[in-house]
């Protein structure tokens, strides 16, 4: 996992003057309008708001698994609008690290294969491809629990597995859609110190998606959506 | 191979469904394949007939037996080289059906000189031609009943015109064999008796079932048999002369189509299992909804979730194809076997799992496979990543 330092004023989001429509029957459902965000590489932003303010589908714009019906979302150098479906799927393999709310993890295959899927789409051997799962797996504290199916781990445990199957692919940016949303006190802070530490220390982007002002309180900058706009208000941590 | 165990796993998670599927497609497989190969026995069995040899029956039916009197008649056409009778007599040993083995009334010489591929010793010839109460029988019919040169058994026919009050009685004068490259379709389970056996024991009142006549050349058959027929074209009893290729067809089509039958029946039954399996990949799919997110989100192309899909109803497919092979090989093998349907099975040549059948049974199982697995692997592959998380 890459651990170089990356230029303060680079810029990792950009999402220029975004609007995102969505069409149920004959209505038009306005979620984004005019939008504009700028995350530099290395920041850990806290995405808030109330519900249906359009938090998840900001995220899920950045991490490139939905469209802008206008404007412009480039990340990590890349504008993702004229991407098609298949090079989309290519670059968000390369690129971005999703941690869902519920884990998300597959019930069938055990801690180390999970973390191991996205390292099916590189070219990487078998061989190879275990070792770096087992690093990932080292790295959030679980090498022991690589046999174990999520079933048989904690709500805690199985999110650290989806966080190293996150970065196992070294992405640049990390989305995480209410990473403690489903999680005790306990196991929250545990996650959020978790993901610090990848922000920190392996200079990852972090946009996060959280109601919990305890969680967003982590991030360095805190940016709140009400009805589809960010707010004027940005609070600065630490 | 490196999705291997991602496939896998999913079959083995929910195992009763994937054992439940694989038999039914093994169930599926094992009869398309047992009734194809019955099909072909008997298809090989109608393509190996003489073209030389043509049979004169009745217009009407083979339930209608033709004059003696027609004999020297159709011998007198030209192009005919020889005639003899042959005469379904419907005897059975024992009494019982079960017992049944094809037995027929014919005139030994003529016979023999019809039929090169009856090989006898000449001295059981001899002994037969010469022995009213002989019959001949095939080296597998000896077999089975431990039958041996002078032994005796009685038949007891089926058909009202050949009964007479009791059974009658035969001895074995010779014991046949064939050149089974040269003659493949040689039944050696049939017995073969004195027609003058037949017709005096019926007061020597009796017609006949067919005629076999030997021709000249092959390239005459549809004018001698149009000859024939004209012959007896205003008579009380019109015959039909066709070839015996043409003939043993016609018997079989009196069983109604069989080969229809048969592979409707087959149809039938993979078109049951097209729609169980096809239902139970889409609850597979439907409840991996989740799991389809996630894969994407990971950047697993659209076309790879697909064929993942694909790959697990394939896999199914595959799996109960080969048990269904397996189970199709047994049958077949214990077919000849069995009571009754045993002696019916044996009369065709050939059988047996051929080359053909493994691989249109596999290919059948493949395509049911992949028709099963197409329309879920076509919900995946345009499953919005959005919309399946949304559900979750």
């Amino acid at each position: 996992m890459s651990t170089a330092p990356a230029t303060a004023t680079a810029t990792a989001v950009s999402v220029q003057n975004v609007r995102k429509v969505y069409q149920r029957d004959s209505l038009q459902i306005k979620v984004l309008d005019g939008l504009n965000l700028e995350i530099n590489q290395g920041e850990f932003l806290a995405l808030m708001g109330p519900s249906g303010s359009g938090k998840t589908t900001l995220l899920n714009l950045i991490a490139g698994i939905d469209r802008a019906t206008s404007g412009k979302v480039v990340v990590a150098g890349t504008d993702l609008g004229p991407l098609s479906e298949g090079e989309l799927s290519k670059w968000r393999s390369r690129n971005i690290g999703f941690i869902f709310q519920f884990y998300n993890l597959i019930p069938v295959l055990n801690a180390v294969e999970n973390v191991e899927l996205p390292l099916l789409l590189t070219s990487l051997s078998g061989r190879e491809r275990r070792e770096r799962a087992m690093t990932a797996l080292r790295i959030v504290g679980l090498e022991d629990r690589s046999k174990h199916y999520p079933r048989q781990l904690s709500g805690g445990q199985e999110q650290r597995v989806a966080i190293a199957r996150a970065v196992v692919t070294d992405p640049n940016v990390l989305v995480a859609d209410e990473p403690t949303g489903d999680l005790d006190h306990q196991s929250a802070e545990e996650i959020l110190t978790l993901m610090e530490t990848f922000n920190r220390d392996f200079h990852k982007t972090i946009v996060m998606v959280t109601h919990d002002p305890r969680a967003a309180a982590r991030a360095h900058i805190q940016r709140h959506l009400d009805k589809g706009v960010l707010t004027d208000e940005v609070t600065w941590n630490g | 191979m490196k999705y291997a165990p991602l496939v896998l796993k999913h079959l083995r998670k929910n195992w009763i469904r994937t054992l439940s599927t694989v038999l039914a497609m093994a169930v599926c497989i094992f009869l398309i394949c047992t009734l194809q190969t019955v099909v072909d026995a008997v298809n090989y069995g109608l393509s190996t007939g003489n073209a030389s040899r043509l049979v004169v029956r009745h217009y009407v039916s083979l339930v209608f037996n033709i004059p003696n009197s027609y004999k020297a008649r159709i011998a007198a056409i030209p192009g005919v080289k020889n005639i003899t009778i042959l005469t379904w007599f419907g005897g059975m040993y024992r009494g019982d059906m079960k017992y049944f083995f094809p037995n027929l009334a014919v005139e030994p010489e003529r016979f023999l000189e019809i039929y090169p591929e009856i090989m006898l010793p000449e001295d059981q010839k001899q002994a037969w031609f010469h022995d009213a109460r002989g019959c001949i029988i095939g080296r597998k019919l000896a077999e089975k009943w431990g039958w041996k040169v002078g032994d005796t058994f009685q038949l007891e026919s089926f058909i009202p015109p050949y009964r007479v009050g009791k059974p009658f009685e035969f001895v074995v004068d010779g014991i046949y064999d064939t050149d089974e490259v040269k003659y493949p379709a040689t039944d050696l389970t049939a017995m073969y008796f004195h027609y003058k056996y037949l017709w005096e024991a019926k007061g020597e009142k009796l017609d006949v079932g067919t005629y076999t006549v030997l021709i000249d050349d092959p390239k005459n058959a549809g004018r001698i048999s149009k000859a024939i027929d004209a012959e007896f074209e205003n008579s009380d009893t019109q015959t039909k002369t066709e070839t015996e290729q043409a003939f043993r067809a016609s018997f079989i089509a009196m069983a109604g189509n069989l080969a229809l039958l048969l592979n409707g029946i087959g149809l039938a039954v993979a078109f049951t299992i097209l729609l169980v399996t096809a239902n139970t990949m889409s609850i597979a799919v439907r409840e991996r909804q989740q799991e389809i997110g996630v894969l994407k989100t990971l950047g697993f192309p659209s076309g790879l979730v697909m064929g993942l899909i694909l790959t697990e109803a394939l896999l199914l497919g595959l799996l109960g194809g080969a048990i269904g092979l397996g189970l199709a090989g047994v049958a077949i093998h214990a077919l000849p076997n069995m009571p009754f349907i045993g002696d019916v099975v044996r009369q065709f040549p050939g059988l047996g799992l051929s080359a053909r059948i493994v691989s249109y049974g596999l290919g059948v199982a493949l395509l049911l496979g992949l028709l099963a697995g197409f329309f879920p692997a076509m919900m995946a592959y345009r499953a919005r990543i959005t919309e399946v998380l949304r559900q979750v």
